[in-house]
């Protein structure tokens, strides 16, 4: 066994992954959707996986889950090979796009997953009604999910991935399609997980929400990772700071930029500070509560780093 | 909340997949309108034309026997061809496999839940079959007795049992058990083939060829070896095609009950034992193709 298996505290270990789709009566011919890919995420890290369409986030992610069989390569949930079912036993998924029986109501599906996960009696039935509680579901719990728009099903989503309580939960596109309001409440269950020291493997296109809520980054093009780290690290500007103020008088920003002329230094910009869209969106659309990570002392974008 | 300890094969994960699968079908109102429909005709045939009591039970079993299994054949394609490959299209399956779920234990389930389903129906049919009959039988009894009332003893007797003979018997429990069987047999078949093929119109054609190739091989059989001598070829390629189709004629002895014919139990046993066979070989091989198939 290779070495990079020894180290089993690793939340998901994937390990020289590749994945070739065959070409039907081409057997010589097939599509790269994953090319040696290696990778590592600790228990209770918010890792992200970024890449454009096409670049092999999603079959990476169900090659983890052992949906897919790799080409080459292996991957190891907890220690346990992602083949085996036992791997999944503390595992929550969250597809792109999840569709669910639309003939069941909230509450059945919540029960229906539970049961998978050998869930019964009244430690079922307060998981489901715990769950429903978080997605802001309670009150559609009898509605059928044909019912349901994006938002609810997102929701309904993200609580059966969380049904089992589990160690591990992969998301893939979590906030597609859902509203600010939505975005929000998703992006606050997953900041409450990482508290909680739950690992969360999040695919996403919106970068801005990625920044907000990632410890590390890997960014995949071509099926390769081609860049990955901590998000910190990644994304700052070596060379420059920023100073917010508030109150700052004329005169005193005037000694200030002075200041920095007298110096090495270079002032780049200078401008006033803004506060975010979604905060705009909410506070036009009389949300209640600001997300609670997003209240950062300033009033620049939001981010957690 | 520590997750219940992972047992590799759990009955509780398979009667939840099962009882999904139930409910879904049921909530399907199309399945209700053909069981509405066999019922009507089950129903409507205690009202066709007769002459003598012979040829009115011989109707009833024939026609209702005939309608069951024609609709638990119907059923068992059209529901089992529809469940793996909208699982797939739709992406339910795969959260459904995102649990610890074993594949063989989600095919189990599906098909359990068809089954139960097909079970169903035949004790719904049947108690309606069976409730005719015997309604029936009682009125030409009581006609019977009427008619034969100054006639001697054995007289009275002989025409009482000739009616009995013909009306309900435990025969017919026999033949609806048949039924049954073939039923299951087309449903996990067709769950074979759900597994490869990539729509469910393609699933639906290939059973449906399936199913007149499975009726007609036998006749076709022994005409072909009636007809020419046949080589070591001819007779591997004969053993091959009874091999991958099922002869379904084998499942089929409603002639016999409504003919009168007593159905020996040893041929009873063995045809249900060919029954369970075949369901558990296309079980199987539904699995080792699942277990190879990306989703």
């Amino acid at each position: 066994m290779d070495s990079t298996f020894d180290r089993n505290d690793a939340a998901v270990a994937v390990d020289g992954l590749t994945k070739v789709f065959r070409i039907p009566f081409h057997p010589a011919r097939g599509i790269v959707a994953v090319r040696d890919l290696n990778l590592r995420i600790e228990a209770g890290e918010v890792y992200g996986l970024l890449g454009p369409n096409g670049s092999g986030k999603s079959t990476t992610l169900r090659m983890i889950l052992g949906l897919v069989s790799p080409t080459q390569g292996a991957t190891k949930i907890f220690g346990r090979d992602s083949s085996l079912a036992q791997s999944r036993e503390s595992v929550g998924f969250l597809p792109e796009n999840p569709y669910f029986y639309k003939f069941l109501t909230g509450e059945e599906i919540l029960r229906f997953f539970g049961k998978l996960c050998r869930l019964r009696g009244a430690r079922l039935k307060s998981r489901v009604s715990e769950l429903l509680e978080l997605a802001g579901l309670t009150n559609a719990r009898q509605q059928r999910l044909s019912t349901y728009s994006k938002g609810m099903l997102q929701r309904i989503g993200l609580a059966q991935a969380l049904i089992n309580d589990p160690k591990l939960v992969v998301l893939d596109e979590p906030t597609a399609g859902v509203d600010p309001a939505g975005s929000r409440d998703i992006r606050n269950i997953i900041l409450d997980l990482q508290k909680r020291g739950v690992t969360v493997l999040l695919s996403s296109h919106l970068l801005s929400q990625v920044q907000e809520i990632c410890d590390r980054v890997g960014i995949v093009a071509k099926g390769t990772l081609v860049r990955e780290g901590q998000l910190k690290e990644l994304i700052a500007i070596e060379n420059r700071s920023e100073l917010v103020l508030e109150n700052a008088s004329e005169s005193l920003l005037k000694e200030v930029e002075k200041l920095a002329a007298g110096s090495n230094a270079k002032l780049i910009e200078r401008r006033r500070s803004t506060t975010t869209l979604e905060r705009l969106f909410l506070e036009a659309t009389q949300e209640s509560k600001p997300a609670n990570h997003a209240n950062n002392a300033n009033d620049n974008s939001c981010s957690k780093h | 909340m520590e997750p219940a300890p992972h047992r590799g094969f759990s009955f509780g994960r398979i009667f939840a997949i099962a009882s999904n699968t139930l409910t879904d079908l049921v909530r399907q109102k199309v399945f209700l309108f053909l069981l509405l429909f066999a019922l009507v005709v089950i129903g409507s045939s205690v009202f066709m034309a007769r002459l003598s009591f012979q040829q009115e039970f011989q109707i009833l079993k024939d026609v209702s026997l005939g309608a069951m299994s024609i609709f638990t054949s119907v059923l068992a394609i059209l529901a089992t061809a529809r469940l793996i490959p909208r699982d797939i299209e739709d992406r339910t399956v795969y959260t459904i496999l995102a649990k610890p779920v074993p594949r063989f234990e989600y095919l189990l389930g599906k098909l359990l839940g068809v089954l139960v389903l097909l079970g169903i129906s035949v004790v719904v049919m049947s108690a309606l079959f069976f409730a005719v009959l015997y309604l029936r039988e009682q009125t030409i009894l009581g006609e019977a007795a009427r008619q034969f009332s100054a006639a001697p003893r054995e007289q009275l007797d002989d025409a009482l049992n000739q009616i009995r003979a013909s009306g309900l018997k435990i025969d017919i429990v026999a033949g609806v058990a048949v039924i049954f069987l073939k039923a299951c047999l087309l449903a996990a078949l067709t769950l074979f083939v759900s597994t490869f093929a990539t729509t469910q119109i393609f699933t639906v054609f290939v059973m449906v060829f399936v199913y007149f190739i499975g009726h007609l091989q036998a006749a076709a059989r022994e005409y072909w070896l009636e007809q020419q001598s046949t080589g070591w070829v001819g007779k591997t390629f004969l053993a091959l095609v009874a091999l991958t189709f099922p002869d379904l004629q084998t499942f089929n002895i409603v002639d016999e009950i409504v003919a009168g014919v007593v159905i020996p139990l040893a041929l009873f046993a063995k045809t249900a034992l060919l029954g369970i066979f075949y369901v558990v070989v296309y079980t199987l091989a539904a699995t080792f193709v699942f277990y190879g198939k990306e989703v």
